[in-house]
């Protein structure tokens, strides 16, 4: 980047590199994330069949890593998104209400339905319709500024933290209120191979989606007018990135619960490591958002002996890595 | 026919109008300069020209009315330079340029390395030779002006609207700004509307100058033929007191040069042909 030589190769070399890296690293804690967990696995054992293994690999570990690895990775793509389109850094997908959506959808779905999917059913329709309310609600401004958007999304995220407020006050304390607190904290506990196809492929279509459309996602960066001077169907195309991206992060949120910092983190981290937002930048914030969730995950079912919140570790994760790149770009400049 | 033609167009802000029923014309070839006071309307001109502020009123490009069409047809006959561009992401300088090409691109479609080549050629046309690689935010405000003016060079449009392109840009470029602007509109069916900071500049390099002195009232300048009289009693409408005068180069050519009296001595008996140098 320091060079003055025009490149023709962009995205860069660095950002190739890092990605290497970055895909490296993901699958190596791919590994060691399908062999942790209460009942030991080894590769011997795999390899020569035993039929109590192989139930506990598929069912349990290769599921709950698939999770770990796409739902961190669309968490990060989600948050490169919304950080772009929104030109702030400080937006998540939480802007416009997926999250509270979600867990309002998920506490509906506890107390009056039963089985772990439909709890990912509701908190997807949860999710779906706090989306869909607040894209509604932005449409009504015939000038289709971003801002109508956030204040759209801040007024349903309201709503539905009512609606969960409620629902809490209805719930029964000893079982109900324990299971809504404990979805709100986030886990991929409860996550096994039969529930989750549906919402991985669906995430993994929209995330492909998103990266197809990654030369629109850039020029919805520019200011609205000129955006628009540039061939830009502005509040079109935006309705369909936001809603992908949020698709990507419903598919996800309503599995695991939510997770914190994710969405936040992962593509700062990638943009401070490679200063661009090309292609190449956001494929690395999905690597980091992987990584960091699968790590945080594999911590969370071996410090203790019962299984804690992945949350926990996101952010414990997250927070140094993210002190580290402030000081680290402190120092460049 | 005209090239292209704005009539009784009217646009404003919340209610208050800034620009009413405001008309004319540019011809093929034309680079139109536009000069106002602060205020006086002319981003919201060009804004109301490119549809980005409600407005009232009709422009047509060659008798197609730009109302109706769609973003990405328009941007194919139309490019717009805003005085600002909102770009505030970590971005390569080529990057930028390239999103010139979007309105000849499908959704999905990723630029040819013809558009690259292309790229980097107006890259260089505009003094930005070498930079491609660069972080448009890393520039400063000037080369930003030169990046987006490069970007809409290159995006092949008919008509270009710019809002004081050059007001970052330091003695030289401003020049060198104006000189692209007339060797792109020579290219033939093509036409400049331009606003600008700088009366000197507009004089010497705009065919036709639009003088904004009212929300109702334009009127329309010819630098290379009105005589000199006609010119400062209405250039001063806007910058107050001033007077005009014609220099030459050392080369012989003919430049207008146009400098601020004192406010008293609007009247003051003066000579209206002196020739410096």
């Amino acid at each position: 980047m320091n060079s003055m030589k025009p490149s023709m190769a962009l995205p860069t070399v660095n950002s190739k590199h890092l990605c290497a890296a970055g895909a490296a690293l993901l699958a190596a804690l791919a590994v060691v994330s399908l062999l942790t967990g209460k009942y030991p696995l080894t590769l011997e054992g795999l390899l020569a069949g035993d039929e109590m293994q192989l139930r506990v690999f598929w069912n349990l570990r290769a599921s709950r890593t698939a999770v770990g690895i796409v739902g961190g990775f669309a968490l990060g793509i989600a948050g490169f998104v919304y950080q772009t389109v929104f030109r702030n850094p400080l937006a998540s997908p939480d802007v416009i209400g997926v999250s509270s959506g979600a867990s309002a959808g998920a506490a509906a779905g506890i107390l009056f339905l039963s089985g772990a999917a439909q709890v990912t059913l509701a908190s997807f329709a949860g999710a779906l319709a706090a989306v869909g309310l607040a894209l509604a609600l932005s449409a009504l401004d015939k000038a289709g500024r971003h801002s109508t958007i956030v204040l759209a999304g801040i007024a349903v995220h309201s709503l539905a933290q009512t609606v969960l407020m409620c629902l809490k006050l209805t719930a029964d304390p000893e079982r109900e209120l324990a299971s809504i607190e404990y979805w709100i904290m986030g886990s991929l506990n409860a996550i096994s191979g039969y529930s989750i196809k549906g919402n991985l492929i669906l995430c993994l279509l929209c995330i492909a989606v998103l990266f197809l459309m990654h030369r629109q996602i850039l020029l919805l960066s520019a200011e609205e007018g000129e955006a628009r001077m540039l061939g830009v169907s502005v509040g079109r195309l935006r309705l369909a990135v936001l809603l992908a991206a949020t698709l990507t992060v419903a598919s996800i949120v309503s599995l695991s619960g939510l997770i914190s910092f994710v969405g936040l983190l992962a593509p700062h981290g990638a943009r401070m490591l490679t200063h661009r937002n090309d292609a190449g930048t956001m494929l690395l914030g999905g690597l980091l958002g992987g990584i960091i969730l699968t790590a945080a995950d594999i911590l969370a079912r071996s410090v203790s002996s019962v299984e804690l919140p992945v949350s926990i570790f996101t952010s414990l994760l997250g927070a140094p890595f993210l002190i580290y790149l402030i000081v680290r770009g402190r120092k460049e400049t | 026919m005209s090239f292209f033609t704005v009539s009784d167009l009217s646009a404003g802000y919340g209610g208050r109008s800034v620009i009413e029923k405001l008309s004319f014309h540019l011809e093929e070839g034309c680079v139109l300069g536009i000069l106002g006071a602060n205020g006086s309307g002319k981003t919201t001109l060009l804004k109301a020209i490119c549809g980005i502020l409600p407005h009232g009123g009709s422009c047509a490009l060659e008798g197609i009315p730009l109302d109706g069409l769609s973003p990405r047809k328009l941007a194919r006959l139309c490019g717009y330079i805003p005085q600002r561009s909102g770009i505030s992401i970590d971005i390569s300088v080529l990057d930028v340029v390239l999103m010139g090409f979007n309105p000849q691109l499908g959704l999905l479609e990723a630029p040819s390395p013809k558009m690259k080549q292309d790229a980097l050629r107006a890259l260089e046309l505009t003094g930005l030779a070498g930079m491609a690689g660069k972080n448009y935010l890393h520039l400063s405000e000037g080369q930003k002006q030169l990046c987006i003016l490069a970007r809409t060079l290159a995006s092949g449009s008919r008509l270009l609207l710019l809002d004081e392109p050059e007001s970052s840009l330091d003695f030289r470029y401003r020049y060198r700004m104006l000189e692209l602007l007339r060797d792109w509109t020579a290219k033939g069916r093509r036409a400049v509307l331009t606003s600008l900071h700088d009366p000197s500049l507009a004089l010497n390099y705009c065919d036709r100058l639009l003088l904004l002195t009212g929300p109702d009232t334009c009127r329309l300048l010819l630098p290379g033929s009105d005589p000199l009289e006609k010119m400062e009693k209405e250039l001063s409408l806007i910058y107050g007191s001033i007077s005009l005068h014609r220099c030459r180069e050392r080369n012989g050519a003919e430049r207008l040069v146009m400098l601020k009296e004192k406010e008293e001595e609007i009247n003051a008996g003066r000579d209206e042909n002196h020739i410096c140098g």
